[in-house]
């Protein structure tokens, strides 16, 4: 039997609440401190204890990071999901169990392996039994996958730093789940890890944490958030690293953090921070949204900077509140009634949610306006390796704020909402300021922000509206190309499918079709993609959810002739997006063409 | 003729606002001139102020007073939260909010009890006629049961009492006034600009165009005869020594403001303790029993932490914070780097 190297998936079945994360996380970190790239993904229920939950863990030297469409190696702890799990295995799968479960496990075609974990866990400590049965899997993978035991033990000392009986008794139980695995196992399955050199400067982190991370970089003055899956790692991202990296010496806040009553309150307090001058934000998922939304409409209007990051899930209505989807991109790009028009920030890694984070403040503050980001659960609560964080390139620019009495004065006929340097985008004053006090409002107002229900000074206000996010179409996120010379399949995706782009691209690749990518990272569409569209015979907009929402952005923006050739290839269940199933329903859509 | 002018030397003309277009007689336009008198009396500079409001008729009365402070006229119900955000962003301002009783009784009801519990640093002013006047005299959730506006039937709902419902919530400062008491009215609301923390005055303002007929709760004439002062209430500004000011004759009581100023309450009837909720929740209940509306400052308690306080924030206001306190430095970078790297 030959060895398949760093080239696997691995699914651990367990329930909710029985202390399977760490396990998992042990495994996957000390693969990822051997060098060898892994992604994990977390696919938890919408419950604190009990109910299902699956890990996953990608092995690929190809350094794919999808869940992969296949499982190599089965771990099953659940009794719940038992039958399920056996049965979704293909032939040839490594099944490793908990014997102590005694549910039969009936695969002939398949390597089946079981250890009495909960009866050796229960030696070690009878009432952490259940915790602890999770370290006899990682103990027999250490075995059947040859990973060094002294690369676990480093792992342990770092992660438990200190606390020297935790160490001693995870280190006890994987252990003998090795020692177990190699007496009666012997080595029958093929796939190994092997180690790899470890690239300088890499660590895992998942995207709502690099987020926070680049908040706080963007020098965010309020936050204020009300608790909803996935984001709420993100509010808690921000409140955990603030007291090191923005506190003043003397050790006093320069950010107000606050949980609000619900998400009218919280997009409130962003806008009152944004008009009193100050930098606010707030995170939620597309639920939040929707009760946000009158609050949006008014920053829009009245021309207020504000940051709301969208964690999506899948949506509509309470929806899965723990499944990942693309969902959100309508009800974000022209959010609250009238005609609105946002911007949005759309990052596909865990780098990029940084510095988007920071750049989102610049933008908002810059335009005067609303600024949204963009992210999901799969990209948002999932760890991914991260080639560090690049300090901002820019120092922080507050746009067009008048501070002093000179400042007016050389304002040449300044008004709150006049276009004076014709870019669309007018001065403002801040309360407290005593300079040019107006009283804003979400009513009609003119130039000087008076009430006014003229038609012209509406007309006008609304198509200089349109000009300044039009301008700054440029001005946003590059769409990120990588074309074949022979142009003639153009993918447009976005967001988190960026973990996965490649791999589909490799697959269609191997039929012989030359496929480019364009990954769109803002809304409005930057002049590029439009670009992009033309040079290409067909272009396919990829994405994760049911209707195209991107497709339909794109129908919407680009010139007429154009959209012809544009196809979409939509498809959401909840789940991260799979290489092979994504790749396939993109080649049948081209076949359907050709008829 | 010499030119009047407050503390700051500034004429009362420095305070007043645009011109009013709410209906002839209206209350809250009463309310409008008592804010720029205390707020001239008070000798607080304008562009120190912020005046915040939600949607309704009394929302629009921010475009009448106070001319050179910046305003935010926001979205319905949702005043306190965005007067929490600028907060935040200048806790050195003057934050005065008006809402009516739709935009706080109603649809703002979770706002109201949020800010009060977080203690807000404000003064939260409810201009309250029982009815929505911008959408033509609907009943709101202040009216008395049984109360009849002038066109369509009784009300048959009873109401809820926002100045009950603060002192449950634990708010420092609760007091209810009437449009027409201008004198109760100005030292009530002056009283508040000195408090630190959020004072609610919940002001009966009669809907002159809706709910002016007799047989309305909130009708001039109604109000006029069944309206209880707690006590006389006269404001005494910290510039002002207490000294130099009259004594009055009978019994009162001084409360001590945050600023230095004083509240002195003459006891009219029985002597009411402004220290003890349940004393101010029996007397609004007594009050109601008998169709009356008890007013006057209901309760007090100093010293809560207010919002920003609890956020032990810098001293500067977070709007102007110089770059180095908006973003960690490059070495505090590099820490972080390796930090996440270990």
């Amino acid at each position: 039997m030959e060895n398949i190297v760093n080239d696997f998936t691995i699914n651990i079945a367990t329930a909710n609440g029985t202390g399977s994360q760490s396990a998992n996380l042990i495994l996957l970190k000390t693969m990822f401190d051997m060098g060898v790239p892994v992604s994990g993904k977390n696919l938890f229920p919408s419950n604190i204890s009990g109910l299902p939950t699956w890990y996953i863990i990608r092995v690929s030297d190809a350094g794919y990071q999808a869940p992969g469409d296949r499982t190599h190696i089965q771990i099953m702890m659940n009794a719940d999901t038992w039958q399920k799990d056996i049965d979704s295995c293909d032939a040839e799968t490594v099944i490793v169990y908990n014997s102590d479960v005694k549910l039969p496990v009936e695969r002939d075609d398949c390597v089946v392996l079981g250890l009495p974990m909960t009866t050796m866990a229960r030696k070690i400590n009878p009432k952490l039994a259940r915790m602890i049965a999770n370290m006899y899997y990682v103990g027999a993978l250490v075995h059947l996958l040859d990973i060094d035991i002294a690369s676990v033990q480093a792992l342990l000392e770092r992660q438990f730093k200190g606390k020297a009986s935790a160490i001693e008794m995870n280190m006890r139980a994987i252990d003998e789940g090795r020692a177990y695995a190699e007496e009666n196992f012997g080595n029958p399955q093929p796939f190994r890890i092997e180690e790899r050199e470890k690239i300088e400067g890499q660590f895992l982190i998942d995207g709502n944490e690099a987020t926070a991370l680049g908040s706080i970089y963007g020098g965010v003055n309020l936050l204020s958030w009300y608790p909803i899956t996935p984001s709420s790692s993100m509010a808690e991202g921000i409140i955990k690293w603030l007291p090191e990296l923005r506190n003043t010496e003397d050790g006093k806040s320069t950010c107000a953090v606050i949980q609000a009553e619900d998400e009218l309150a919280a997009v409130g307090m962003v806008v009152g921070a944004g008009w009193g001058g100050a930098r606010g934000m707030t995170c939620t998922s597309g639920a939040g949204i929707s009760l946000m939304s009158e609050f949006i409409g008014l920053a829009y209007f009245a021309e207020i900077p504000c940051v709301i990051w969208d964690v999506n899930r899948v949506g509509p209505s309470t929806g899965l509140p723990t499944r990942t989807q693309q969902g959100d991109l309508n009800l974000l790009r022209e959010a609250s009634h009238g005609d609105t028009d946002h911007i949005i920030l759309i990052p596909g890694n865990v780098e990029e949610c940084f510095e988007f984070a920071w750049r989102a403040f610049e933008y908002s503050e810059r335009y005067q306006t609303l600024v949204f980001g963009f992210s999901d659960l799969d990209l948002g609560m999932n760890s991914w390796v991260c080639n560090g964080f690049e300090y901002p390139s820019e120092p922080i620019e507050r746009g067009k704020v008048i501070r002093t009495q000179a400042q007016l004065e050389a304002v040449e006929n300044y008004g709150r909402y006049r276009d004076v340097d014709g870019d669309g985008v007018p001065y403002r004053t801040l309360p407290g300021s005593g300079l040019a006090p107006i009283l804003t409002r979400g009513t009609g107002h003119d130039e000087d922000g008076v009430y006014s229900e003229e038609p012209e000074v509406y007309r006008q206000l609304m198509k200089r509206l349109k000009r300044k996010i039009h301008n700054a179409r440029g001005e946003l996120p590059v769409p990120i190309l990588r074309e074949e010379e022979e142009l003639e399949i153009g993918i447009i995706y976005y967001g988190s499918m960026e973990t996965t782009i490649q791999e589909i691209d490799d697959i269609i690749e191997d039929t012989g079709v030359k496929v480019s990518q364009c990954r769109v990272r803002a809304l409005p569409l930057h002049s590029e993609v439009e670009a992009f569209v033309e040079r290409h015979e067909r272009v396919i907009v990829l994405e994760i959810n049911r209707d195209g929402q991107m497709y339909g952005v794109l129908r919407k923006e680009l010139p007429i002739h154009l959209v012809p050739k544009v196809m979409s290839v939509a498809y959401s269940d909840g789940m991260p997006p799979r290489a092979q199933f994504f790749a396939e329903r993109i080649m049948r859509t081209l076949e359907e063409l050709k008829v | 003729m010499s030119i009047k002018l407050n503390v700051i030397n500034l004429e009362k003309s420095e305070y007043t606002g645009g011109k009013s277009s709410l209906c002839p007689g209206c209350g809250h336009d009463q309310i409008s001139k008592v804010i720029i008198q205390a707020a001239w009396e008070n000798g607080i500079a304008p562009e120190g102020i912020a005046k915040m409001s939600g949607i309704g008729c009394s929302s629009k009365t921010p475009a009448y007073f106070l001319g050179k402070s910046h305003g935010f006229n926001t979205v319905h119900g949702r005043m306190p939260s965005v007067t929490t955000g600028a907060a935040m962003a200048n806790k050195n301002l003057l934050y005065i909010g008006v809402s009516g009783d739709g935009d706080t009784a109603s649809i703002g009801i979770g706002q109201f009890i949020h800010s009060i519990r977080r203690n807000l640093n404000m003064v939260y002013i409810i201009e309250n006629n029982g009815v929505y006047g911008l959408t033509k005299g609907q009943y709101s959730a202040t009216m008395e049961r049984g109360s009849t506006k002038r066109k369509g039937q009784a009300n048959d709902q009873p109401p809820i009492d926002l100045c009950k419902m603060a002192i449950n919530l634990g708010c420092g400062f609760v007091a209810r006034s009437f449009s027409g008491s201008k004198k109760q009215l100005t030292s009530l609301i002056k009283a508040g600009m000195s408090h630190k923390g959020m004072a609610i005055i919940d002001v009966i303002s009669p809907c002159v165009t809706f709910a002016n007929n007799d047989e309305s709760h909130r009708s001039y004439g109604y109000v006029k005869d069944n309206v209880e002062e707690l006590h006389v209430a006269d404001y005494i500004p910290h510039f002002s020594p207490i000294a130099e000011v009259e004594i009055t004759q009978g019994e009162y009581k001084d409360i001590e403001l945050f600023d230095g100023s004083t509240l002195r309450l003459e006891t009219i009837s029985n002597s009411h303790d402004t220290s003890d909720p349940v004393a101010a929740l029996s007397a609004i209940h007594y009050a109601e029993l008998q169709g009356k509306h008890v007013t006057g400052l209901l309760f007090f308690a100093a010293g809560i932490p207010t919002a920003d306080e609890i956020q032990d924030l810098v001293d500067i206001p977070l709007a102007s914070l110089p770059e180095e306190l908006m973003r960690p430095s490059r070495a505090k970078h590099d820490q972080l780097i390796r930090k996440l790297i270990s």
